[in-house]
């Protein structure tokens, strides 16, 4: 059990901590096409809280309909990906829609969106996908659903203060966009390989009947 | 007991109330306007004949003022040295300028360059309201002024200017946007052949010298002009300039030594040909540390 932990512990922190350094980097991005103005943040925190609440339910559900990590982490997978594409697909998408939609609020919401929607909402699936894990298990867990948000939030204090205070004055946004998503992937392959749904011992989806894992 | 409480009541209300009331009756300080817009907290302040619009709540950072008697004297030294733009470029007939505050520079155009058409962008709306309200700000024939960002305002325009101003910079904030080099690149390709563009920052940190390196990245000349009396610089950069820092007295004397009440002698003398920066890191759109840089004190 306890590295079922240290792989939940490492899922909530990284995830957390990269919503956040994408979130402070996001301005950056935005900035040179949609201006440096309020409107932008606001574009960005609504956007992102569009995302959270996506990814929120979308864990939830799939945390019932389908209670195995390996499944979470493939999402993560292809969030991993997702990130690793922004630094190429960001000039384009925001040029093309700051030629294309001339109110800034707008344009920048639209950008947002288009870049940020799939990556973050699947990040946002961490927290609740694990307490759906955790409340599955049907007996006393350590990680309390407080908890769990406890130690992602703890990721995400550490993901902006790093971006905001040290590595924007060190790398280049791009540089520091493809960092996140080699750690995101990093992250979600070794939560792949350390099997951790063969150790957990999870009841099936819907139909509450134990599965065949050993139970630690 | 109770009559003491209230006595220290009353004593506490006046030691924290008393000092500001001294202060401002000291100095004939007085606010005329505080609030917030979306970009910034203003006040606007009045002391003897002198009427300043301050950003931020750094009251000592005065960041455009104008002498209500002579609204053409320059108050700031920064705000004489941006006209140093015409000992480089005399024979101009467009200007824009990035960023309005009070209205002083386009009031100098206005008063003593007619002949020349400038273009003003701001960014905050309310800024223009109180520049038009308390600085006597207004838009005579020959000056326009938009309302926008002006990396979007330039990116969307089709107009070229002989000189292009850039003066939208706080002491502790940039619009980081508009420190890049790509946007320096967007600024050549709306400047005319042998246009320049003048920069307004301030000298002591170390945005300053990565400013100076991406102005040299993109420019063929760059020069800078170093406050006297204020730690205000300015920098000139152009692909080619009509004049170079040996015939800017030349040219001054041409101009007639003054634009207005501006000396345009005192400002050649503060021109530096060529200015060492140690580690400055040219600042693109990818990476863009303008606002940590700007902290660093040199």
């Amino acid at each position: 059990m306890p590295i079922v932990y240290a792989g939940f512990i490492l899922l909530l922190v990284s995830f957390g901590a990269a919503v956040m350094s994408l979130e402070i980097l996001s301005s950056n991005l935005m900035s040179p096409y949609f201006g440096g103005s309020i409107y932008i943040w606001g574009s960005i925190i609504s956007s992102f809280m569009v995302h959270f609440s996506v990814g929120y339910v979308m864990g939830g559900w799939l945390s019932r309909r389908f209670p195995r990590i390996s499944v979470l982490a493939a999402f993560l997978v292809v969030c991993s990906l997702w990130v690793l594409m922004i630094p190429v697909i960001y000039q384009p998408v925001c040029e093309f829609i700051s030629e294309n939609i001339v109110d800034v609020r707008l344009g920048s919401l639209a950008a947002m969106n288009v870049i940020f929607l799939v990556p973050i909402s699947i990040m946002a699936m961490v927290s609740p996908y694990i307490i759906g894990i955790t409340t599955a298990l049907q007996r006393q867990s350590g990680l309390t659903a407080g908890m769990v948000l406890f130690i992602s939030t703890v990721g995400s204090f550490a993901g902006t203060n790093a971006t905001a205070f040290y590595l924007i004055s060190l790398f280049p946004v791009s540089r520091i966009i493809v960092g996140v998503g080699i750690a995101c992937l990093a992250v979600s392959l070794i939560v792949l390989l350390l099997r951790l749904d063969s150790r957990i011992g999870l009841p099936d989806a819907d139909n509450g009947s134990s599965s065949q894992g050993s139970c630690i | 007991m109770k009559g003491n409480t209230k006595t220290g009541m009353i004593f506490l209300a006046l030691l924290l109330f008393f000092p500001t009331a001294q202060a401002m009756a000291a100095t004939g300080s007085q606010i005329l306007y505080e609030s917030d817009s979306i970009y910034h907290h203003i006040t606007v302040r009045q002391e003897g004949m002198e009427r300043c619009m301050i950003f931020g709540r750094q009251r000592d950072l005065r960041q455009t003022c104008l002498d209500l008697e002579k609204p053409d004297a320059s108050v700031f030294e920064y705000t004489a040295m941006m006209f140093a733009g015409f000992l480089f470029r005399p024979d101009a007939k467009s200007v824009c300028l990035i960023g309005l505050g009070g209205g002083y520079i386009p009031t100098v155009f206005r008063m003593h360059l007619p002949q020349v058409r400038l273009h003003t962008v701001e960014v905050d709306p309310l800024v223009e309201k109180l520049a038009a309200k308390y600085f006597g700000f207004s838009i005579p024939a020959g000056q326009t002024l938009s309302i926008d960002d002006g990396r979007q305002f330039l990116k969307k325009s089709r107009e070229r200017y002989d000189q292009i101003w850039l003066d939208a910079f706080n002491s502790d904030y940039i619009p980081a946007h508009m420190a890049t080099k790509e946007f320096l690149m967007l600024v050549r390709s709306r400047l005319t052949d042998g246009g320049i563009v003048v920069q307004n920052l301030f000298c002591g940190n170390r945005l300053y010298d990565a400013q100076i390196a991406t102005m040299r990245s993109v420019f063929a000349k760059v020069f800078v002009f170093e406050g006297q009396r204020s730690g205000s610089c300015i920098i000139v950069a152009s692909d080619r300039p009509a004049t170079d820092p040996p015939g800017l007295k030349k040219q001054a004397q041409r101009l007639g030594g003054k634009i207005g009440r501006i000396d345009l002698f005192a400002q050649v003398g503060k021109c530096k040909v060529s200015v060492a920066v140690k580690k400055a890191p040219i600042l693109t759109d990818d990476y863009n540390p303008a606002n940590l840089l700007i902290m660093q004190k040199k």
